[in-house]
């Protein structure tokens, strides 16, 4: 199993696109993945999960990824959140 | 008993049917059990209700396109993901399962839980995103019914709701509704947008008339005023007729106009070009008499895939616009995107703190190797089926045009030594668009051949007004004096020069914009087909000469209220 603390940074937060994002970049993967915030914790596969945290810029997300690629999941998602879901600014 | 109501007039058209109102979660089902043994059948009709409605949004996108598909596209792609999300599957399957509930019950309490976690949210753009859900969930809940057949479809009726998304609009109309009310909702709005362009009724902000209209009411509905009569009585009717009367006029004058020239009052001839993006446009210009296709996009060859099309490919593409235009001019514009859109390319652009002002256009097309060469190739091969001409976008400088005009040159030699056959001659222009091409225009005009203003980034860069920022209001407009000089500058120099030049943006196609253009020299306009022949009936009933007479008025207009005094007047004396 994979933890990691992760800062929402981009300007819009987990909006409806950079849900989209997320979704379709870990429905790739095999592995359990949950993202937990404000004390909720939600499937990061779920689109309307995600949107359920309501996470805007500046809040941190406790991401867990737990299966047998786990690994590769975990990097996927990292990097979506470190490229700031590719948004215009 | 009859009443009026007030919205707001979204969209053009006349109608009269009786009401079909949708409340607000229109999901009023009453709880319902199911026996063990219906489990799975009725777990069945659910997904085959969910399978039902992705074929509906797939069949929507497949029908748009052009900038309305990238814009609606977004809802939809959102809207797809809701309907395969494991959460509402699983919530529901579970509802079903264990709970023993009907499907259409299951559905409400699931949307039920959904919203109100959405609805006790602080930020209103979360809490707005339970409108996409209810969205989606409506149309399962309506495709379960039609499974059942006891639901009616709103043929000849007036929806009257509390919004509709832009993915339903076209399909209410396929379905034949006359026209749509909503409480909520913009004229500037994109279901507006697409309302006007499938010429459907559209009333927006009509908040009483959704609290008042009942189920089953006659209406009349003028998309123009913004007005809405129940229970209309002699006199409404009559007016109604006469405004049905009218549109029917207006059509078949427009229709009329087809095969009639583009000729001012006085005479003149002005060539009207269509914007295109599809075989679609190319046919609907060619049948309205365009003079050509003066701007075809090439983009959509290049979103939503991961590899880069093949020479043979785009070669295909771009020869069937030649073909398809019989001898008459087209001009086809290079690649042009940016880092806005990388995520939807095979280009693997890296992500930009400001696209707008970055690596787009031609720009890109230079930055990559192969990229622009490739797209030559392939329209120096379609230039042998017919006249074709090449457009550059996102100039700012005369280098950029030398670097192009090097790369056609030894492309047009390699083809030609390949045993090719292609125009001895394919013009290359530039798009206006970046207030330093226009400015700096006197340093590269002599190595183009056309020019293309583009005014909807001519006016976003020079007003220093992103416009698609809402906060802006009305900051961006083609209505300023530094516009309208420019404007009038590059026209004046290309004409001096003998370089033909056309406006090509959105302002071109708004016909009320004409009196304005031709004063300042236009002759050229390159437009979308929907309003090529209310732009050709402006055009026929204005007097060129009395227009050219009053642009020094209008060039001393200091605001944009003079400016609009300016075209009221020059409107009002044709």
């Amino acid at each position: 199993m994979i933890e990691r603390e992760l800062t929402v940074s981009n300007r819009l937060g987990l909006h409806a696109r950079a849900t989209a994002k997320l979704v379709q970049v870990l429905s790739a993967f095999r592995s359990t993945v949950t993202l937990t915030a404000k004390g909720r914790e939600v499937n990061a596969k779920s689109i309307m999960g995600v949107m359920l945290l309501a996470a805007g810029q500046g809040t941190t997300v406790k991401l867990r990824v737990e299966g047998e690629d786990e690994a590769q999941a975990a990097d996927a998602a990292i990097a979506l959140f470190d490229r700031r879901f590719d948004e215009d600014s | 008993m009859r009443q009026t109501f007030f919205g707001h007039g979204a969209s053009r058209g006349s109608a009269l049917g009786r009401a079909r109102v949708r409340l607000p979660h229109a999901l009023e089902v009453a709880e319902e059990h199911i026996a063990p043994e219906q489990v799975e059948s009725e777990l069945q009709r659910l997904h085959a209700a969910i399978d039902t409605v992705r074929a509906e949004m797939h069949a929507l996108r497949e029908r748009l396109h052009g900038a309305l598909a990238h814009e609606v596209g977004e809802f939809l792609d959102l809207h797809a993901l809701l309907l395969d999300d494991p959460e509402l599957l699983q919530g529901l399957d579970k509802l079903i399962r264990s709970g023993r509930y009907a499907a259409d019950y299951a559905l409400r309490l699931q949307r039920d839980r959904i919203a109100a976690v959405f609805e006790a949210m602080d930020d209103a753009y979360f809490r707005s995103r339970v409108d996409d859900i209810d969205q989606v969930i409506g149309r399962i809940h309506a495709a379960l019914h039609r499974h059942d057949g006891d639901m009616q479809g709103v043929a000849g009726e007036i929806l009257v709701a509390d919004n509709v998304a832009p993915a339903e609009l076209a399909q209410l109309q396929a379905q034949g509704v006359m026209a749509i009310v909503t409480a909520a909702g913009s004229a500037l709005s994109h279901s507006a947008i697409l309302a006007r362009s499938l010429h459907l009724p559209l009333v927006v902000g009509a908040a009483q008339a959704l609290q008042k209209i009942n189920d089953g009411d006659v209406l009349t509905v003028d998309g123009a005023s913004g007005t809405i009569v129940v229970e209309p009585n002699a006199d409404d009717l009559r007016a109604h007729r006469g405004r049905m009367r009218e549109h029917a006029r207006e059509r078949k004058q427009l229709h009329r106009l087809r095969r009639e020239p583009t000729r001012t009052l006085d005479g003149i001839d002005i060539k009207l070009y269509a914007n295109a993006e599809s075989r679609d446009d190319v046919a609907e210009a060619h049948a309205l008499g365009t003079a050509g296709v003066g701007l075809y996009r090439t983009e959509f060859l290049f979103l939503q895939r991961s590899e880069l099309p093949t020479e043979e490919e785009q070669f295909r593409a771009y020869r069937d616009v030649v073909l398809g235009m019989t001898g008459r001019s087209v001009t086809i514009r290079t690649l042009d995107l940016g880092a806005d859109k990388a995520d939807r390319t095979g280009l693997a652009l890296r992500d930009e703190p400001n696209p707008a002002l970055g690596l787009r256009g031609v720009r890109l097309s230079l930055a990559r190797d192969g990229l622009l060469e490739t797209q030559l190739r392939a329209l120096l091969r379609a230039s042998g089926y017919g006249p074709l001409r090449i457009l550059v976008p996102m100039v700012s400088s005369r280098e950029e045009i030398k670097r192009v005009r090097a790369l056609l040159d030894r492309v047009a030699a390699d083809l030609r030594r390949e045993g090719h056959e292609i125009a001895d001659q394919v013009p290359l222009g530039a798009m206006i668009e970046v207030p330093a091409a226009a400015i700096a225009l006197p340093s590269f005009i002599g190595a183009i051949d056309f020019l293309s203003i583009g005014t909807n980034d001519l006016v976003q860069y020079l007003l220093a007004a992103d416009r698609n920022n809402e906060a802006l209001g009305e900051l961006y407009t083609p209505l300023h004096p530094a516009v309208l000089r420019l404007i009038r500058d590059v026209i004046r120099l290309a004409r001096a020069r003998g370089k033909s030049v056309a406006v090509c943006g959105e302002m071109a196609g708004d016909p009320s914009f004409a009196p304005l253009l031709l004063a300042l020299g236009l002759e050229e306009f390159s437009l979308h087909p929907a309003t090529l022949l209310e732009l050709r009936r402006a055009i026929r009933g204005l007097d060129l000469s009395t227009l050219r007479a009053r642009a020094p008025a209008l060039l001393r207009a200091g605001d944009r209220q003079g400016i609009e005094d300016w075209l009221r007047k020059a409107g009002a004396a044709s």
